[in-house]
């Protein structure tokens, strides 16, 4: 990895992006200490993040289900409380409220082997946040679950962040990076290629145009100035940085030769289209 | 519909070297090995180490002596450590319970035939008496055998027919007053090849917990790489000696071997077996990249040990140099421990060479799991 610089505040929830390769894990195990860097630093709260910090106030919750799945979710949620240094009422308080905030209260006894995908997502989170952490680091938090689950997780997420704890989730799922998170770091080759809000990426990158998609009663017989064809026959285009300038005088000229309009759609740019344009459409491996 | 899963077969077996392993080269592994040892493969015949306790001292007893020292198979034990000094029965006995020697020979004073001065029939031969200690049965019968061949030739004159008229005691001098106690060797010799399995196959739990991340995740707590390896190593112990004494106890349910009678023994050779154990299988764990190679690497590595350890095939059977190279694993120093324990009934001070080794071992194996685990540690 190169040139990272990457900054995270209090409540905050930052999406690494990146294709296969691009350096999202490493990142995170950078942070959780697995990787040791060459050169740099790594602060927490302005202080340099030694490994009794890190125990203290990171929390990892790694791709894999990094669970004991020959035993209950308890006896899990009790392990990796207890080596993160909780102990007695304490850590019995913390494994109520996880079994509670994962919604497994009732399944408490029960073997991780025997629960879904889903149900195994959820313990694997609660066991990295357990003890509270100010920061945690989720490296594909929702790899291989339901819609329903995955709204679950974020909800949980949501919950969590509004206590104050920060997020880095490395995550492949653009749709999930957009709207569950404060900020993106789009990362490529080992370096952080642009990093920001979603319209603030938006604005640096692909720009703020919309393209608005007008569904006709019947295919444009002559062309129209200003007027596209559509990808189907029945189609009409038009792309523009002002829709509420430029809607009305299409719709107008559409109208004129006697054409009725079915359905209209705008498309704004969004993250899918920066991170195409920034990291480009070929695969990696 | 043949032909691709015949080709399937053949491709899986060649991308796998466990399988390659375990399919070619085990066995010829084991077959080197075994022949070896029943091949007398290396090294030369064993000797037996004998005691002679010649109480008569006079020329016959004196001649058989020598004729038992230049028998290829016999190497004659000098308690004192002069050799041709006199040897007392107590001595030879000593020699015995003490495992330097095999067997004794005591001759009895005026062999072969007390005088018969005034009587008019010729009284009959005094018999020749073998203190044996008959945790090898074989040497009991080759050491007999070479007596009574030899002693026929010196109070005879000549070997068989007259032999058979020559009397020969036989006192099996560790076991009489035991209530079964090769059960309890052959117990250790099972009990320490499967407490090798047993380890290895629970010290695989790292490579799994490495290859589900979850070894990271307890890395990222205040765990650490010393501190867990220590914490499974603890564990390993733990089923060791709870495996151990299972096997034991049944052993005595079942076999009527005195474990009772020799807790304090047992409990510190299985202690520092369970302690060596568990080192190796924690190396074993560390130095595998997967599950299967740990398993395939272990089935060669603990058989092998067992077979040239004894666990298997008891030492004694083997050539003086396999024994020799037997004592590098650490089967042969466990067993030689639970022999003094239940066989020879040594003193706890007297398993201190075999319980340091164990220590040692478990210390040093120890140290190189640790060392081979960093690569976990950070990446």
């Amino acid at each position: 990895m190169r040139e990272v610089s990457l900054q995270i505040d209090s409540g905050e929830r930052l999406a690494l992006l990146g294709p296969n390769g691009a350096g999202k894990t490493t990142l995170v195990r950078c942070v959780s200490g697995r990787v040791r860097p060459d050169h740099g630093r790594i602060r927490l709260w302005g202080e340099p993040l030694s490994p009794a910090l890190r125990a203290e106030h990171l929390g990892l919750v790694p791709q894999d289900i990094a669970l004991y799945p020959a035993l209950t979710a308890r006896a899990n949620l009790e392990i990796f409380g207890r080596l993160y240094g909780l102990r007695g009422s304490e850590l019995a308080r913390r494994v109520e409220w996880a079994l509670e905030w994962v919604g497994l209260s009732a399944r408490a006894r029960d073997r991780i082997a025997t629960y879904s995908g889903g149900m195994k997502r959820r313990i694997n989170l609660a066991c990295g946040v357990l003890h509270g952490p100010r920061v945690a680091l989720l490296d594909e938090p929702t790899a291989g679950v339901d819609p329903q689950s995955r709204e679950r997780i974020y909800d949980m997420l949501d919950e969590l962040g509004s206590q104050g704890t920060a997020f880095v989730m490395a995550t492949h799922h653009l749709d999930e990076a957009e709207t569950r998170s404060d900020r993106v770091a789009i990362l490529d080759a080992g370096r952080v290629i642009e990093e920001g809000t979603v319209p603030e990426l938006v604005e640096r990158t692909v720009g703020r145009r919309r393209r608005v998609v007008m569904r006709l009663d019947r295919p444009l017989e002559q062309p129209i100035p200003g007027i596209l064809p559509g990808s189907h026959s029945a189609e009409a285009v038009i792309e523009t940085e002002d829709v509420g300038k430029d809607l009305p005088v299409a719709l107008a000229a559409l109208e004129s030769v006697h054409h009725r309009i079915r359905d209209f759609e705008i498309e704004a740019p969004n993250l899918h289209a920066v991170f195409i344009h920034l990291t480009g459409r070929e695969l990696r491996e | 519909m043949i032909g691709p899963v015949f080709r399937t077969g053949v491709l899986n077996l060649l991308h796998s070297r466990v399988d390659i392993l375990l399919t070619f080269l085990v066995p010829i592994a084991f077959f080197t090995v075994f022949t070896l040892i029943f091949d007398r493969g290396v090294g030369t015949t064993r000797e037996l180490p004998i005691v002679i306790a010649d109480e008569d001292g006079s020329g016959a007893g004196r001649e058989l002596g020598r004729r038992l020292g230049e028998q290829a198979g016999l190497r004659l034990h000098w308690p004192g450590g002069e050799p041709g000094a006199p040897v007392t029965r107590e001595a030879a006995e000593h020699a015995i319970r003490g495992g330097f020697a095999k067997a004794a020979i005591v001759i009895p004073p005026g062999w072969p035939q007390p005088e018969a001065a005034g009587r008019a029939v010729r009284p009959p031969a005094l018999p020749l008496e073998i203190l044996l200690d008959t945790s090898d049965p074989i040497a009991g019968r080759i050491i007999q055998a070479l007596l009574v061949q030899q002693a026929a030739a010196v109070a005879l004159g000549g070997p068989e027919p007259e032999a058979e008229a020559l009397p020969v005691h036989v006192v099996d001098l560790l076991a009489e007053d035991k209530s079964n106690p090769v059960v309890a060797v052959h117990a250790a010799g099972i009990a320490v090849m499967f407490l090798l399995f047993g380890a290895v196959g629970a010290a695989g739990t790292l490579i799994d917990e490495e290859q589900t991340g979850t070894l990271e995740r307890l890395l990222a707590t205040r765990a650490t790489m010393t501190g867990l390896l220590l914490g499974k190593w603890l564990f390993l112990t733990c089923l060791g000696v709870v495996q151990v004494t299972a096997m034991f106890a049944f052993g005595q349910a079942a076999f009527d071997a005195d474990l009772t009678g020799h807790l304090p023994g047992f409990g510190v050779m299985t202690v520092v077996t369970a302690m060596a154990a568990s080192s190796f299988a924690l190396l074993l764990a560390t130095a595998c990249r997967s599950r299967a190679q740990l398993n395939g690497v272990a089935i060669v590595v603990v058989l092998c040990m067992s077979a040239l350890g004894g666990s298997m095939i008891p030492r004694y059977v083997m050539s003086e140099e396999l024994q020799q190279i037997g004592l590098l694993t650490f089967n042969a120093w466990a067993l030689d421990g639970y022999m003094k324990v239940f066989w020879l009934e040594r003193p706890l001070a007297d398993l201190a060479p075999q319980a340091a080794v164990l220590a040692a071992s478990a210390l040093v194996l120890f140290g190189a799991a640790r060392a081979l685990a960093g690569r976990w540690q950070t990446l």
